[in-house]
């Protein structure tokens, strides 16, 4: 079973309909005790940083997810604002994060850089291409076309390079799929993403990661 | 390097999808579920529904049918039509759909987009703007599906708009809308050169080479369109259609 | 498979097509023939002419629509589907010199792949197209009301709409010769048992006066007298069904179709609706034991363009994944606004057939018979 945590904020209805798409049993829930049963987790998220990370501490989650992700080593997909969770912190606000993966969260900032005639608007929203840097199952059958749904102000920044699993360009390059072990983050949708995402989804509910 | 977004703006009237001609003269393209499996299937890459009626109906949005058409929707989807209260749109965006658009309540009420974006992000936010020219050529705002005369500047409006916390903007050219005849470049260049946020736009275009000329000339972030994806031919045949990532690619960033 | 008693049957196939007692009407003769086989030799004898025959009445024929439509923008219509027999009308239409205007009727179960076809078709051979958008709200309400009568011939909806809309426009716009992509070679045999004349308006606008809840203003429907007598001997309507008058073969022209115009199969027959993959996929298998395929298969066997053994290897294949059962069975549950209950309900209650309910089949009996006796003459 995939739970797909509730925690007040994120585009839930999405998801449920790809993974049914996908034929993955799942379901959501804001339960400790539904979470801490379940396979594999799929942390998702649209908002901002800080009142994500105080509704997850608020609604009790914060324990049962570090048992299960940390302590387990349940596989866990963090999505847009679910993946940035995963970071220590993040400038968009002063709420420390789930500290997961050793990275910050830092916006985009296009000073100094010559973008050529294009000007560049934030937030990147649109669909853009993934150069994969580590190779994973996730990343299995993804076509070389492959294009996902980003909308963001802000994006990861691993302290590790080897966490950061595949970037994006935008201005300048920068970390789209992050990981480490059972813990991964995308920061694009891929619940919004066609095919593409399809794909992704299904490599990490079939398989994806150990 | 991101794409420029092309994206198919369908009207909903009643349960059935229709296109206008300068917002006049709905005639009935057929089920939304269908076309949205079909747009979906095309790999079109997000959608916006407009439901026309539902502000001058004094109706609340079609919880249902919203819920039935996001779950065909495998792209970004945008729902707009009389949205009023932050509870609706709330709901909606439970629904599986990724943004809302306002528009004639937006004019009414402007301190709901900044409510709304700061309770949803200003991505989830988009302002639809209708413009019509008036008899000595000057672009007026308009709302009600184009029946009432908001009295407003477009450009300042827009400029407002991004003030008040608005992700994304639709500038709409009630001239233009359903005559396939290309879009209006000036207006989309005039809004797009007074503000920092996205601008889609819409109403006019009649092929390929139009959706190019939005961003070129238009300075457009994104293209939309009715007529061109729904219509073929000369008798304006019902025949959903979108363009090969080959076509786009040869007229758009 | 639900609903069906086959304790008193003997299984049987026959030995020239691939028939069996799934229909149950079927007759044997003493070589172990069917009745659909000795019907298509008499269709055949009557109506098929892939042959030097069928050349020259095809020339004739052209030659009249072309002398007609001279100085008319068209000169006659086309149905187009999408699927590959209209397809491969359009493309022989082109061939020889013929100005259709192309109609399709939207039905609100268009795939993907049809709509693309389409496109392609009528660009590569630039020909001017129509679209007939059937208001939804009205067909929702017409199938239901069908699903709730309990008959097998669920497509009838669909169908019925399609040649009224097409026949309707072209008298309407006095085009007086429509191209349709009906033909021999390829379905010959449909057991009545496993369905009913889909044109009987009396029929249909019955089961939508007793199961319907709407309206079926915005659906296409005449009556019987406009439909068979008015439209062909008043407005003198004539429909030339071409693909009897020249060598056709489906998969040959499947491929000349992918090659030339871009064309893509969708599998099998007719799946260019969703609704209808559905229906003969799941729908009527499971509800009334009929599988569709033994009939389009048989049809090319006896038309020589599939052994009798290929068939049966074809027949035994599964060919309907049931993951996309699954997600098309909740389409077609979604977009008619019922449940999943409702569903199943609908499915598993008794069997039906059009006896059941008012319809001109009488009627129709006497014109089959009047028609078979001009035929005679």
């Amino acid at each position: 079973m995939i739970v797909i945590v509730d925690y007040r904020m994120g585009n839930l209805g999405s998801l449920k309909n790809m993974l049914g798409k996908i034929g993955a049993e799942c379901m959501i829930s804001s339960e400790p005790e539904v979470i801490a049963a379940a396979d594999k987790l799929i942390l998702p998220g649209v908002g901002s940083f800080d009142n994500a990370m105080t509704n997850i501490r608020q609604m009790g989650l914060e324990t049962v997810l570090n048992q299960k992700v940390i302590k387990q080593r349940t596989p866990l997909l963090g999505i847009c604002l679910g993946m940035q969770l995963l970071a220590r912190s993040s400038e968009e606000g002063v709420q420390p994060g789930l500290g997961w993966i050793d990275a910050k969260v830092v916006r985009f900032n296009f000073a100094g850089l010559d973008t050529g005639n294009r000007r560049l608007t934030i937030p990147h929203m649109g669909w853009n291409s993934l150069t994969v840097k580590t190779p994973d199952r996730l990343f299995a059958d993804m076509e070389p076309q492959a294009m996902f749904y980003f909308v963001h102000s802000y994006h990861f920044c691993c302290d590790h390079p080897q966490d950061s699993w595949a970037s994006s360009f935008y201005g300048y390059e920068f970390t789209a799929v992050a990981g480490r072990e059972n813990i991964i983050g995308a920061q694009f949708h891929p619940e919004k993403s066609l095919r593409f995402g399809k794909q992704l989804l299904t490599n990490f509910c079939n398989g994806g990661i150990q | 390097m991101i794409r420029t977004r092309v994206i198919p703006c369908l009207l909903l009237k009643g349960a059935g999808l229709v296109k206008t001609v300068k917002f006049q003269k709905p005639t009935y393209i057929g089920d939304p579920i269908n076309a949205v499996r079909i747009f979906n299937e095309k790999e079109c890459h997000e959608l916006v529904f407009l439901d026309i009626t539902a502000t001058l109906e004094g109706r609340k949005p079609r919880m249902e049918m919203i819920a039935d058409i996001a779950g065909e929707c495998f792209m970004p989807f945008a729902y707009g039509g009389g949205i009023s209260d932050l509870e609706d749109a709330r709901k909606i965006l439970a629904l599986g759909v990724e943004k809302i658009v306002v528009n004639s309540h937006a004019v009414e009420n402007p301190a709901f987009i900044t409510e709304a974006a700061r309770l949803f992000g200003s991505q989830s936010v988009v302002v639809c703007i209708d413009v019509k020219k008036n008899f000595w050529g000057k672009y007026e705002v308009f709302t009600q599906a184009g029946q009432k005369n908001a009295k407003k500047n477009p450009v300042q409006w827009a400029q407002e708009v991004m003030q008040l916390g608005a992700g994304e903007i639709i500038v709409n050219s009630i001239d233009q809308d359903g005559t396939m005849q290309g879009y209006d470049l000036k207006l989309i260049q005039s809004i797009t050169a007074a503000v920092d946020i996205p601008v889609v736009a819409l109403g006019g275009a009649g092929s390929v080479q139009d959706l190019g000329r939005a961003v070129s000339e238009g300075g457009a972030a994104a293209v939309a369109a009715g007529s061109f994806f729904v219509y073929y031919g000369k008798h304006r045949a019902v025949l959903i259609s979108f363009p090969s990532d080959k076509e786009l690619s040869q007229v758009l960033p | 498979m639900l609903g069906r008693n086959w304790e008193n049957m003997n299984y049987k196939t026959c030995t020239r097509c691939i028939m069996d007692t799934s229909d149950p009407e079927i007759r044997f003769d003493k070589n172990g023939i069917c009745n659909h086989c000795a019907r298509f030799d008499e269709l055949a004898r009557n109506d098929w002419f892939p042959n030097e025959e069928g050349s020259r009445r095809l020339e004739a024929i052209v030659a009249k629509i072309k002398q007609e439509g001279r100085g008319k923008e068209y000169d006659c219509a086309l149905g187009l589907s999408g699927g590959v027999d209209s397809s491969y009308l359009a493309y022989k239409a082109k061939e020889f010199g013929l100005r259709p205007l192309v109609i399709h009727v939207d039905a609100g179960w268009n795939s993907e792949l049809a709509v693309n076809n389409i496109e392609n078709i009528c660009k590569e051979l630039e020909y001017d197209l129509h679209t007939h958008v059937v208001d939804w709200e009205a067909m929702r309400d017409l199938q239901v009301a069908f699903l709730r009568s309990g008959v097998p011939n669920q497509d009838a909806p669909q169908d019925h709409a399609f040649f009224v809309a097409l026949y309707s426009f072209a008298v309407k716009n006095n085009i007086r010769y429509v191209l349709n992509g009906s033909n021999i070679a390829t379905e010959s045999i449909l057991p009545q048992s496993w369905g009913y004349n889909a044109m009987d308006a009396r029929f249909l606008q019955g089961i939508h006066r007793r199961f319907g809840t709407g309206t079926l203003a915005g659906y296409p429907t005449v009556s019987f007298f406009q439909y068979h007598v008015y439209y062909p001997y008043i407005r003198r309507m004539q429909v030339v069904r071409m693909l009897n008058y020249l060598h056709y073969n489906r998969d040959e022209a499947k491929k000349l179709l992918v090659e030339k115009l871009g064309w893509k199969d969708y599998g099998a027959k007719h799946y260019e609706s969703r609704f209808t993959k559905f229906f003969q996929g799941y729908f009527l298998p499971t509800r009334f034991g009929y599988d569709k395929r033994r009939a389009h298969l048989s049809s090319l066997v006896v038309s020589g363009q599939m052994s009798r053994e290929d068939a049966l290897v074809e027949m035994a294949k599964a060919h309907y994944p049931e993951s996309e059962q699954r997600e098309d069975r909740a389409y077609v549950i979604k977009k008619l606004g019922l449940t999943d209950e409702e569903f199943e309900k609908l499915l598993r209650m008794p069997l039906k057939s059009h006896l059941d309910y008012p319809s001109n089949a009488v009627l129709y009996q006497k014109l089959i018979r009047i028609r078979s006796m001009l035929r005679g003459k």
